[in-house]
């Protein structure tokens, strides 16, 4: 067997596969190493298929239906847009859209802004700087649910200590989750809280790969710590914070312990992103089948975003 | 002049030893022959949502296993996930629980979808029913949630959850020289004084307004349905609605805690318990509670009815009861612990041990203990339930078992968050909350 | 050389001063578990540190949804590796048409609001018989890691010169002898990481246990919420119980960090 690693380009025009020995489509021991990858993939490929697909099929099948379970005909596929047509005419999923836009924008440029700024903070090789590093990934791996009581005890104005302190300093504060205007900053604060060691760490690790010759160059030149910032590092890092930003944003459909302990989408609607609003039709008056069509809105809306995610940073990881 | 709490007589000790004896033998059932017991090997699964009475059950049940041979698997979630679940698991025709609690708010649903056992063979069957159970005794105003179209029973009422009125510094609307208030016109001069002085939030109430609000929309001359059961069209933005929900946001806003609106049914409960709010219109069982023992304002507090508008008194009263899943594997053992639970002997136990007293049962109400328990500080807390239960008996509460009741209810929550955080006026909230409706309504398939 | 060691300081300075902003929330909640039940709604920082909240949370149902939520985890990563690693060697050995939409499809199944799965999975499993069982919230865990596995050791394996299988494969390996014998070994370091974070995801699932569990396979996170109660909202009791279900989590992040970054970004960016 020829040990080169080189392409054989006619037989990869001609088969399209790369074979992994370099030697292209030919010969009884490369087809018997595609037959073993195939074994090696499948298993994954069917638990995907199975749990992923099956679930896919009936979301979409039930999302053409007023299916609910109490009334036996209600999949019925007479007026297969129904739900789709009530969900855009109805002020509550409207609403729920809007709000969804303002949580997710807010969350993730809080994110972005005080990951990037911690991350410049630490940006020294330092033994305890690593520590503190490593200090500041606890709330990202707390049980989401256990982040949410923590929160509920510090805006529930009878035992929080942050009100106790505000008055203290003679400051003093109303409750944070069942003013209109403060709730979603209330939550976009808890939920900064959460996942700013995520935009933390990735841009740590793009900082450190920005290369050591331009710096050096512009601190021979001069430049000040901000020049230096904007003109030098920001543009390799750049497109860390673009995927850290559409990863974050991706993951902010789907909040929703935060939202189910502190507000149960409240006051009057003011926290209630589409996923809860999904939740509460789904679950609270089993309303399945609107409630597919709503989840299969969100699906849509997520899948658009990790195209983006693939087009602006996943590129790398599939063509090396 | 408040009064001190009687100390538990020694004839209700006596009569709850005479009780406990009484049971170890099953009433009506002779003991089984040869040591095995009624139930051995049978695991029976057991679900309530969390509440005074589950946890009061749950002290009981080694007494029902170790009487029967049964083991049980007993489970008290909280209400909104009970709920969840239960309607997810029925709605299925799932065997997983074995006896569950039908909730008020959804008996509607579940018993006329069918997925809940019909009763009245049970009752009627003296081999499975003991003659001292006596069906009857339970008051019609609670059972009638659980009957289907053909008057079959479903469930055995639990509770008559009866909301009224209470205070826990009754001592302070003394001294600004009110009493309870009889009508919500009295409402707001009492509650301004009170805030005047400082001391405890005048007001609260928990955040279901969908349940705590409907006595101020009627009182008010308001309705949710035009007239249900037959003529669901919502009446959510009449003058008299918007009023109600302007009246009660009022109350709600100006004199609660910070952060009423997020102040669930067992937050209220501590709060009263610990004395930071003062009056609230609330559910019975809570508002006992003030009276306990533990409760740091039990020689303080106060109960009256539910308030009365223009149109008159109408306080809520849930009923929640025992049942069985359409598709439960053992039926004859449910109704076993059903009978049990519900047993003459075993709630006279409960309320005179445990001191719990939202029963059912018109002979339980009828004893003079129930009265005397029941006076607290001077208040005749018996009179107040008994009056109460009259009351709802005369149908008013129907709209709550209409089957596509829950998102009204939801609504309604959702109105009265809005007018209190002020996003919207009275008016446009509840038009907001009609128009929902109308749509919730035709989701439901329902024709108006 | 002073104004730098000043700047370094300052720097240390901020850093230690975030850090107990940072904390604070959760050590408060640590504070609160130890605090007795009396004084639950003073925040004084002067008091009697008792263990009560501790023994009374841990009774009951809690010690049993521990177990509960340890079976599922454990169980969901050990299928997650074996499943996944193949895949994850596949595609990162193998060039194939369609690769490029086997990453898309991985990375929506990650990214998908779980309501999307709840009602299928529920239904599903009522009729099987997995509901309320660990195999059941075990078996849809791996749905949700299985995309972080491959992913995760694809770029470990990237990372291993193919030279080193190849020679083996002169000697006479099959494939996955070679990779048996010399691509996993290489990559255990990154198999053991990729372990531990699939057990903290799968630990701190909250939405899949709360639909799809009851008594038997009820996990802890969910125990914590059934301590909010009719009986009056014990905060000490739901402060221990919180603090119990992030103990385990925290003890692996510190074994863990380094790959922290890596694996929740999978499919996005290869680090």
């Amino acid at each position: 067997m020829a040990s080169e690693t080189g392409l054989d380009r006619a037989a990869v025009r001609k088969t399209g596969v790369r074979g992994v020995a370099g030697r292209a489509g030919r010969g009884r021991w490369a087809r018997e190493q595609r037959r073993a990858l195939r074994w090696g993939l499948a298993p994954a490929l069917s638990v995907l298929a199975l749990a992923t697909l099956a679930p896919a099929v009936w979301l979409i099948i039930t999302s053409l239906t007023p299916l609910t379970p109490t009334d036996p005909g209600s999949l019925d596929f007479s007026e297969p847009w129904q739900n789709y047509q009530q969900a855009f005419s109805s002020p509550e999923f409207v609403r729920s859209v809007w709000v969804q836009v303002e949580l997710s924008s807010v969350t993730v440029v809080l994110q972005l802004l005080i990951g990037l700024g911690i991350a410049l903070l630490l940006d020294k090789p330092s033994k305890l700087l690593e520590t503190i590093r490593t200090v500041f990934l606890v709330p990202m791996v707390l049980p989401p649910i256990v982040v949410a009581i923590i929160w509920k005890i510090i805006y529930t104005p009878a035992i929080s200590p942050l009100h106790r302190l505000g008055a203290f300093l003679g400051v003093p504060f109303h409750s944070l989750i069942t003013n209109a205007d403060t709730a979603i900053w209330a939550i976009a604060a808890a939920d900064t809280w959460e996942w700013f060691p995520f935009t933390m760490l990735m841009t740590l690790a793009a900082l450190q790969m920005v290369p050591k010759e331009p710096q050096e160059a512009a601190r021979i030149d001069g430049a000040g710590a901000v020049q230096l910032f904007w003109h030098v590092r920001l543009p390799y890092i750049r497109g860390t914070l673009v995927v850290a930003g559409l990863f974050r944003l991706i993951d902010s459909i789907k909040a929703f312990p935060l939202i189910y302990l502190l507000t149960d989408g409240g006051p009057g609607g003011a926290t209630q992103v589409t996923n809860y609003y999904a939740f509460v039709q789904t679950f609270n008056f089993a309303y399945w089948g609107y409630g597919s069509a709503i989840a299969m809105l969100l699906v849509a809306g997520v899948f658009v975003l990790s195209l983006l995610i693939s087009r602006a940073g996943g590129g790398m990881a599939l063509d090396e | 002049m408040p009064k001190r709490r009687p100390a538990l007589p020694r004839r209700a000790l006596l009569a709850g030893a005479a009780a406990t004896t009484g049971l170890l033998v099953l009433p009506g059932r002779a003991p089984a022959q040869g040591g095995r017991k009624k139930l051995d090997g049978v695991t029976l699964h057991v679900t309530c949502f969390s509440h005074t009475y589950s946890e009061f059950l749950r002290s009981y049940l080694p007494e029902f296993e170790e009487a029967t041979g049964a083991k049980v698997v007993y489970n008290t979630p909280a209400f909104p996930i009970y709920n969840q679940r239960m309607d997810i698991e029925l709605s299925t025709r799932s065997a997983a629980h074995d006896v569950i609690n039908v909730t008020f708010i959804y008996s509607g649903r579940w018993v006329g979808a069918g997925w809940t056992t019909p009763l009245d063979d049970f009752i009627k069957d003296p081999r499975k029913t003991p003659v001292d159970f006596e069906p009857g005794d339970f008051l019609p105003g609670t059972t009638a949630a659980f009957k289907d179209a053909e008057g079959s029973l479903h469930a055995i009422p639990w509770i008559a959850d009866a909301q009224q009125a209470g205070a826990t510094r009754y001592d302070l609307i003394e001294q600004a020289g009110f009493q309870q208030p009889d009508n919500f016109d009295q409402m707001p001069a009492l509650l301004k004084a009170l805030k005047a002085k400082g001391g405890p939030a005048p007001f609260a109430t928990e955040n279901h307004y969908g349940w705590q609000f409907p006595p101020y929309l009627l009182a008010f001359g308001g309705l949710i349905f035009r007239h249900a059961p037959d003529d669901l069209h919502p009446m959510l933005d009449t003058p008299e609605a918007i009023h109600a929900a302007e009246f009660f946001s009022d109350m709600l806003r100006s004199y609660g805690p910070d952060g009423i609106l997020s102040y669930t049914y067992d937050q209220v409960a501590q709060a009263l318990k610990d004395g930071t709010i003062n009056y609230s219109t609330n559910n019975e069982t809570f508002l006992v509670r003030m009276a306990e023992s533990d409760s740091k304002v039990a020689n303080t507090c106060a109960l009256s009815m539910m308030p009365a508008g223009p149109a008159g008194r109408f306080p809520n009263v849930a009923s929640h009861g025992w049942g069985m899943p359409v598709a439960a594997r053992n039926k004859d053992a449910s109704w076993e612990f059903i009978t049990w639970a519900m047993s003459k002997q075993l709630l006279s136990r409960m309320f005179h041990e445990k001191g719990y007293s939202s029963v059912t049962r018109a002979s339980m109400i009828a004893q003079p203990e129930f009265e005397k328990k029941l006076m607290i500080n001077g208040f005749d807390g018996a009179k107040i339930y008994r009056d109460t239960l009259d009351l709802a008996g005369k149908g008013y509460t129907v709209y709550r078992t209409v089957a596509p009741y829950p998102p009204i209810d939801r609504e309604l929550d959702n109105a009265i968050q809005t007018i209190v955080s002020q996003q919207m006026s009275a008016k446009e909230a509840m038009q907001q909350a009609q128009q929902n409706s109308l749509r919730a309504l035709q989701r439901a398939g329902v024709k108006l | 050389m002073n104004s730098r060691n000043v700047r370094a300081w300052t720097r240390y300075a901020i850093a230690a001063a975030l850090v107990i902003v940072v904390l604070s929330p959760a050590l408060w909640l640590v504070l609160m578990s130890l605090r007795p039940n009396t004084d639950i709604m003073a925040t004084t920082l002067a008091f009697r540190p008792t263990l009560h909240n501790y023994a009374e949370a841990w009774t009951g149902e809690f010690p049993a949804s521990f177990g509960h939520s340890l079976s599922a985890s454990l169980a969901s990563t050990v299928v997650s590796l074996l499943v996944g690693v193949p895949a994850a060697y596949v595609l990162a050995r193998w060039r194939f048409r369609g690769q490029h939409q086997v990453a898309m499809w991985i990375l929506v199944t990650r990214m998908a609001p779980p309501i999307a799965f709840t009602i299928p999975f529920f239904l599903a499993y009522t009729w099987l018989g997995l509901m309320d069982t660990v195999a059941g919230l075990a078996l849809i865990y791996v749905t949700f890691n299985l995309a972080l596995v491959v992913w995760t050791m694809k770029g470990f394996f990237d990372a291993v010169p193919r030279s080193l299988e190849e020679a083996a494969w002169i000697d006479g390996a099959s494939l996955w002898g070679a990779f048996a014998r010399v691509a996993l070994p290489l990559a255990a370091p990154g198999l053991a990481a990729t372990g531990i974070l699939c057990f903290i995801l799968s630990w701190n699932d909250f939405f899949f246990a709360l639909i799809l569990t009851r008594t038997e396979a009820m996990t802890a996170p969910v125990a914590i919420v059934n301590f909010m109660q009719y009986a009056g909202f014990e905060w000490g009791k739901i402060a221990a119980g919180g603090v119990s279900v992030m103990l385990p989590v925290l003890l692996f992040t510190v074994l863990v960090r380094r790959y922290l970054v890596s694996g929740l970004t999978a499919g996005g960016v290869k680090e």
